[in-house]
Protein backbone atom coordinates (compact mmCIF):
# COMPACT_ATOMS: atom_id res chain seq x y z
CA UNK A 1 0.00 0.00 0.00
CA UNK A 2 1.52 3.63 -0.94
CA UNK A 3 2.53 5.54 2.16
CA UNK A 4 0.27 8.20 1.41
CA UNK A 5 -3.10 6.35 1.41
CA UNK A 6 -1.97 4.20 4.64
CA UNK A 7 -1.30 7.74 6.18
CA UNK A 8 -4.91 8.92 4.75
CA UNK A 9 -6.78 5.99 5.96
CA UNK A 10 -5.43 6.30 9.62
CA UNK A 11 -5.78 9.67 9.94
CA UNK A 12 -9.79 9.12 8.69
CA UNK A 13 -9.56 6.32 11.50
CA UNK A 14 -8.78 8.53 14.45
CA UNK A 15 -10.97 11.50 12.71
CA UNK A 16 -14.16 8.89 13.01
CA UNK A 17 -12.99 7.85 16.32
CA UNK A 18 -12.57 11.70 17.41
CA UNK A 19 -15.77 11.97 16.31
CA UNK A 20 -17.60 9.16 17.72
CA UNK A 21 -16.08 10.01 21.04
CA UNK A 22 -17.23 13.47 20.91
CA UNK A 23 -20.74 12.15 20.10
CA UNK A 24 -20.83 9.79 22.89
CA UNK A 25 -19.91 12.80 25.45
CA UNK A 26 -22.21 14.85 24.09
CA UNK A 27 -25.00 12.88 24.80
CA UNK A 28 -23.38 11.19 28.12
CA UNK A 29 -22.10 14.47 29.93
CA UNK A 30 -23.61 13.97 33.37
CA UNK A 31 -25.25 17.02 34.79
CA UNK A 32 -23.95 18.76 37.26
CA UNK A 33 -24.21 17.01 40.69
CA UNK A 34 -24.40 19.46 43.39
CA UNK A 35 -23.50 17.41 46.64
CA UNK A 36 -19.67 17.11 45.22
CA UNK A 37 -19.63 21.10 45.04
CA UNK A 38 -19.08 22.82 48.05
CA UNK A 39 -21.48 24.84 48.53
CA UNK A 40 -21.78 29.28 48.94
CA UNK A 41 -22.44 29.11 53.07
CA UNK A 42 -25.49 31.73 53.48
CA UNK A 43 -28.74 32.67 55.44
CA UNK A 44 -31.73 33.08 53.28
CA UNK A 45 -31.91 36.25 54.68
CA UNK A 46 -28.23 37.04 53.67
CA UNK A 47 -29.37 35.60 50.13
CA UNK A 48 -31.94 38.27 50.00
CA UNK A 49 -30.50 40.69 51.35
CA UNK A 50 -28.28 40.63 48.63
CA UNK A 51 -30.61 40.67 45.61
CA UNK A 52 -32.58 43.27 46.61
CA UNK A 53 -29.55 45.61 47.62
CA UNK A 54 -28.14 45.05 44.11
CA UNK A 55 -29.52 42.34 41.55
CA UNK A 56 -26.31 42.49 39.23
CA UNK A 57 -23.80 42.01 41.94
CA UNK A 58 -24.89 39.49 43.73
CA UNK A 59 -25.97 37.67 40.18
CA UNK A 60 -22.01 38.21 39.96
CA UNK A 61 -21.49 35.96 43.19
CA UNK A 62 -24.35 34.16 43.01
CA UNK A 63 -25.53 33.14 39.94
CA UNK A 64 -25.33 29.48 38.72
CA UNK A 65 -23.14 29.08 41.99
CA UNK A 66 -23.72 25.92 44.50
CA UNK A 67 -25.36 27.59 47.47
CA UNK A 68 -25.37 25.64 51.07
CA UNK A 69 -28.55 27.78 52.36
CA UNK A 70 -29.34 27.70 55.74
CA UNK A 71 -33.06 29.10 57.44
CA UNK A 72 -36.22 27.52 58.57
CA UNK A 73 -38.99 26.22 56.47
CA UNK A 74 -41.58 27.99 55.81
CA UNK A 75 -43.71 26.17 53.48
CA UNK A 76 -43.62 22.87 51.90
CA UNK A 77 -45.09 21.62 48.63
CA UNK A 78 -44.77 19.48 45.67
CA UNK A 79 -44.40 20.60 41.64
CA UNK A 80 -46.03 19.49 38.76
CA UNK A 81 -43.28 16.86 38.41
CA UNK A 82 -43.44 15.45 41.83
CA UNK A 83 -40.31 17.28 43.50
CA UNK A 84 -40.15 18.65 46.56
CA UNK A 85 -40.28 22.53 46.95
CA UNK A 86 -39.58 23.78 50.45
CA UNK A 87 -39.73 28.07 50.40
CA UNK A 88 -37.79 30.26 52.99
CA UNK A 89 -39.31 33.03 54.92
CA UNK A 90 -37.74 36.68 54.77
CA UNK A 91 -38.98 39.67 56.41
CA UNK A 92 -40.30 40.12 53.40
CA UNK A 93 -43.43 38.49 53.94
CA UNK A 94 -44.56 38.81 50.09
CA UNK A 95 -40.82 37.10 48.94
CA UNK A 96 -39.00 33.72 49.31
CA UNK A 97 -36.47 31.57 48.74
CA UNK A 98 -38.14 28.98 46.60
CA UNK A 99 -35.84 25.83 46.57
CA UNK A 100 -36.47 22.60 44.58
CA UNK A 101 -35.19 19.12 45.70
CA UNK A 102 -33.61 17.03 43.36
CA UNK A 103 -34.03 13.99 45.32
CA UNK A 104 -36.48 13.45 48.10
CA UNK A 105 -35.47 14.44 51.26
CA UNK A 106 -38.18 12.52 53.06
CA UNK A 107 -40.50 14.65 55.41
CA UNK A 108 -39.86 18.46 56.22
CA UNK A 109 -42.44 20.31 57.96
CA UNK A 110 -42.74 24.00 58.02
CA UNK A 111 -41.19 25.17 61.08
CA UNK A 112 -38.13 22.90 60.32
CA UNK A 113 -34.24 24.20 60.49
CA UNK A 114 -32.37 22.61 57.84
CA UNK A 115 -29.48 23.04 55.83
CA UNK A 116 -30.18 22.85 51.78
CA UNK A 117 -27.57 22.82 48.88
CA UNK A 118 -28.64 23.80 45.43
CA UNK A 119 -28.16 26.01 42.29
CA UNK A 120 -28.99 29.54 42.29
CA UNK A 121 -30.55 30.07 39.14
CA UNK A 122 -31.61 34.06 39.84
CA UNK A 123 -34.06 36.30 41.09
CA UNK A 124 -37.40 37.35 40.36
CA UNK A 125 -38.41 40.74 41.50
CA UNK A 126 -41.70 40.92 44.30
CA UNK A 127 -41.24 37.30 44.48
CA UNK A 128 -38.20 35.13 44.82
CA UNK A 129 -34.84 34.26 44.48
CA UNK A 130 -34.54 30.21 42.92
CA UNK A 131 -32.53 28.11 43.90
CA UNK A 132 -33.43 23.84 42.12
CA UNK A 133 -31.16 21.13 41.66
CA UNK A 134 -30.83 20.57 45.27
CA UNK A 135 -29.84 18.29 48.12
CA UNK A 136 -30.51 18.23 52.04
CA UNK A 137 -27.68 18.61 53.91
CA UNK A 138 -29.34 18.42 57.42
CA UNK B 1 -71.19 71.55 51.25
CA UNK B 2 -68.16 70.45 53.49
CA UNK B 3 -70.64 68.09 54.76
CA UNK B 4 -71.95 66.72 51.39
CA UNK B 5 -68.10 66.22 50.50
CA UNK B 6 -67.56 64.23 53.36
CA UNK B 7 -70.16 61.81 52.51
CA UNK B 8 -69.21 61.36 48.81
CA UNK B 9 -65.40 60.54 49.84
CA UNK B 10 -66.63 58.29 52.26
CA UNK B 11 -69.24 56.04 49.37
CA UNK B 12 -66.25 56.93 46.91
CA UNK B 13 -63.62 55.29 49.44
CA UNK B 14 -66.03 52.06 50.37
CA UNK B 15 -67.01 51.13 46.82
CA UNK B 16 -63.18 51.55 45.90
CA UNK B 17 -62.45 49.43 48.98
CA UNK B 18 -65.34 47.34 47.82
CA UNK B 19 -63.89 46.64 44.13
CA UNK B 20 -60.82 45.83 45.94
CA UNK B 21 -62.00 43.50 47.60
CA UNK B 22 -63.99 41.52 45.45
CA UNK B 23 -61.00 40.95 43.14
CA UNK B 24 -59.44 37.91 43.17
CA UNK B 25 -55.80 36.62 42.27
CA UNK B 26 -54.43 33.45 42.33
CA UNK B 27 -50.40 32.82 42.37
CA UNK B 28 -48.15 30.20 42.17
CA UNK B 29 -44.14 29.93 42.29
CA UNK B 30 -43.56 27.04 40.63
CA UNK B 31 -45.50 26.85 37.39
CA UNK B 32 -44.57 24.86 34.39
CA UNK B 33 -43.61 26.26 31.15
CA UNK B 34 -42.19 24.08 28.40
CA UNK B 35 -39.78 24.89 25.67
CA UNK B 36 -39.79 22.53 22.69
CA UNK B 37 -38.83 22.48 19.25
CA UNK B 38 -41.76 20.79 16.74
CA UNK B 39 -38.98 19.50 14.52
CA UNK B 40 -36.65 17.65 17.18
CA UNK B 41 -38.01 16.16 20.16
CA UNK B 42 -34.60 15.86 22.19
CA UNK B 43 -34.81 19.85 22.15
CA UNK B 44 -37.08 20.21 25.12
CA UNK B 45 -36.51 22.38 28.18
CA UNK B 46 -38.82 22.23 31.17
CA UNK B 47 -38.80 24.85 33.85
CA UNK B 48 -40.91 24.16 36.88
CA UNK B 49 -40.19 27.32 38.86
CA UNK B 50 -42.48 29.82 37.26
CA UNK B 51 -43.78 32.44 38.99
CA UNK B 52 -47.33 33.50 37.65
CA UNK B 53 -50.33 35.61 39.31
CA UNK B 54 -54.17 34.93 37.37
CA UNK B 55 -56.77 37.57 38.28
CA UNK B 56 -60.19 37.11 38.08
CA UNK B 57 -60.36 40.35 36.28
CA UNK B 58 -58.45 38.90 33.64
CA UNK B 59 -55.01 39.81 34.10
CA UNK B 60 -52.22 37.65 33.73
CA UNK B 61 -48.48 37.46 34.38
CA UNK B 62 -45.48 35.13 33.72
CA UNK B 63 -41.85 35.85 34.95
CA UNK B 64 -38.76 32.84 35.02
CA UNK B 65 -35.38 32.75 35.13
CA UNK B 66 -33.74 30.76 31.31
CA UNK B 67 -31.11 29.34 34.25
CA UNK B 68 -33.92 27.29 35.34
CA UNK B 69 -34.43 25.93 32.39
CA UNK B 70 -33.60 21.63 32.81
CA UNK B 71 -32.52 19.87 29.32
CA UNK B 72 -32.34 16.14 29.13
CA UNK B 73 -29.12 16.38 28.14
CA UNK B 74 -26.61 18.98 29.75
CA UNK B 75 -24.53 19.65 26.89
CA UNK B 76 -27.54 20.99 25.39
CA UNK B 77 -28.60 22.53 28.66
CA UNK B 78 -24.99 24.75 28.18
CA UNK B 79 -25.61 25.54 25.05
CA UNK B 80 -28.91 26.83 25.33
CA UNK B 81 -27.87 29.27 28.05
CA UNK B 82 -24.35 30.61 26.77
CA UNK B 83 -24.96 30.48 22.96
CA UNK B 84 -28.22 30.81 22.05
CA UNK B 85 -30.58 32.54 25.49
CA UNK B 86 -27.64 34.31 26.29
CA UNK B 87 -29.00 34.16 29.98
CA UNK B 88 -25.82 35.89 31.97
CA UNK B 89 -27.18 38.68 29.92
CA UNK B 90 -30.94 38.20 29.84
CA UNK B 91 -31.77 36.54 32.78
CA UNK B 92 -35.60 36.27 32.69
CA UNK B 93 -38.24 35.63 30.42
CA UNK B 94 -41.41 37.58 30.69
CA UNK B 95 -45.44 37.46 30.15
CA UNK B 96 -47.60 40.45 30.55
CA UNK B 97 -50.63 39.94 29.12
CA UNK B 98 -54.40 39.58 29.73
CA UNK B 99 -57.25 37.03 28.73
CA UNK B 100 -59.87 38.65 27.11
CA UNK B 101 -62.93 35.78 27.03
CA UNK B 102 -62.48 35.98 31.38
CA UNK B 103 -66.23 36.89 31.55
CA UNK B 104 -66.65 33.62 30.13
CA UNK B 105 -64.58 31.59 33.30
CA UNK B 106 -66.49 31.19 36.39
CA UNK B 107 -64.05 30.98 38.98
CA UNK B 108 -66.72 29.55 41.67
CA UNK B 109 -67.63 26.45 39.90
CA UNK B 110 -65.83 23.89 38.66
CA UNK B 111 -65.00 23.34 34.85
CA UNK B 112 -63.11 23.66 31.72
CA UNK B 113 -62.98 27.33 30.25
CA UNK B 114 -61.56 27.98 26.79
CA UNK B 115 -59.70 31.39 27.02
CA UNK B 116 -57.85 33.65 24.57
CA UNK B 117 -55.11 35.50 26.21
CA UNK B 118 -52.98 38.14 24.54
CA UNK B 119 -49.80 40.09 25.51
CA UNK B 120 -46.19 40.78 25.61
CA UNK B 121 -44.01 38.08 25.27
CA UNK B 122 -40.37 39.44 26.79
CA UNK B 123 -37.30 36.98 25.60
CA UNK B 124 -33.80 37.65 25.23
CA UNK B 125 -34.22 41.73 26.39
CA UNK B 126 -36.91 41.48 22.55
CA UNK B 127 -40.62 42.00 23.65
CA UNK B 128 -43.41 41.31 21.08
CA UNK B 129 -46.96 40.79 21.03
CA UNK B 130 -48.31 37.45 21.44
CA UNK B 131 -52.00 35.80 21.44
CA UNK B 132 -52.79 32.43 22.24
CA UNK B 133 -55.84 30.02 22.89
CA UNK B 134 -55.70 27.98 25.84
CA UNK B 135 -57.76 27.05 29.11
CA UNK B 136 -58.80 27.46 32.21
CA UNK B 137 -59.68 24.47 34.55
CA UNK B 138 -61.43 25.48 37.62
CA UNK B 139 -61.16 22.11 40.15
CA UNK B 140 -62.57 23.22 43.87
CA UNK B 141 -61.65 26.65 43.50
CA UNK B 142 -58.35 26.33 41.97
CA UNK B 143 -57.18 27.67 38.99
CA UNK B 144 -54.87 25.27 35.96
CA UNK B 145 -54.27 27.75 33.33
CA UNK B 146 -53.20 26.03 30.13
CA UNK B 147 -51.94 26.91 26.50
CA UNK B 148 -49.43 26.04 23.90
CA UNK B 149 -48.15 28.43 21.08
CA UNK B 150 -45.39 28.44 18.94
CA UNK B 151 -42.52 31.68 18.80
CA UNK B 152 -40.08 32.27 15.77
CA UNK B 153 -36.86 32.38 17.64
CA UNK B 154 -35.05 34.51 15.51
CA UNK B 155 -38.06 37.41 16.12
CA UNK B 156 -36.77 37.48 19.36
CA UNK B 157 -32.84 38.13 18.17
CA UNK B 158 -32.14 34.28 19.05
CA UNK B 159 -29.82 32.84 16.49
CA UNK B 160 -30.78 29.17 16.54
CA UNK B 161 -31.09 27.72 13.26
CA UNK B 162 -28.63 25.45 13.32
CA UNK B 163 -31.34 23.79 15.90
CA UNK B 164 -34.87 24.93 15.54
CA UNK B 165 -36.57 27.90 13.68
CA UNK B 166 -39.72 27.53 15.77
CA UNK B 167 -40.40 26.81 19.63
CA UNK B 168 -43.65 25.62 20.91
CA UNK B 169 -44.13 27.41 24.56
CA UNK B 170 -46.50 25.32 26.35
CA UNK B 171 -47.65 26.93 29.81
CA UNK B 172 -49.32 24.44 31.97
CA UNK B 173 -49.70 26.36 35.68
CA UNK B 174 -51.93 24.61 39.07
CA UNK B 175 -52.05 28.14 41.32
CA UNK B 176 -52.82 28.20 44.65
Amino acid sequence: MKKWLKFLLVAGGIGLLAGLALLYWIFNKPHRDVSKEKGIQLTSQQLFEAFRKDEAVANGLYLDKAIELSGTVAEVSTNQEGQKVVNFSTDDPFFTINCTFKTDPGNLQPGDSIVFKGICTGYIPDASVVINEGVLIK
Amino acid sequence: MKYLFTICLTTFALLSFQTLNAQKTFGTRNGQIIFQSPTDQDVKAINNEVNSRLSDNGSLSFSLLIKSFRFKMAEMQDHFNTEYLHSNQFPRGDFKGTITNIKTVNFNQDGIYPVEVTGDLTLHGVTKKVSSKGSITIKNGKPLAKASFPIIVKDFGIKAEDVTEKVTITVNCQYQ
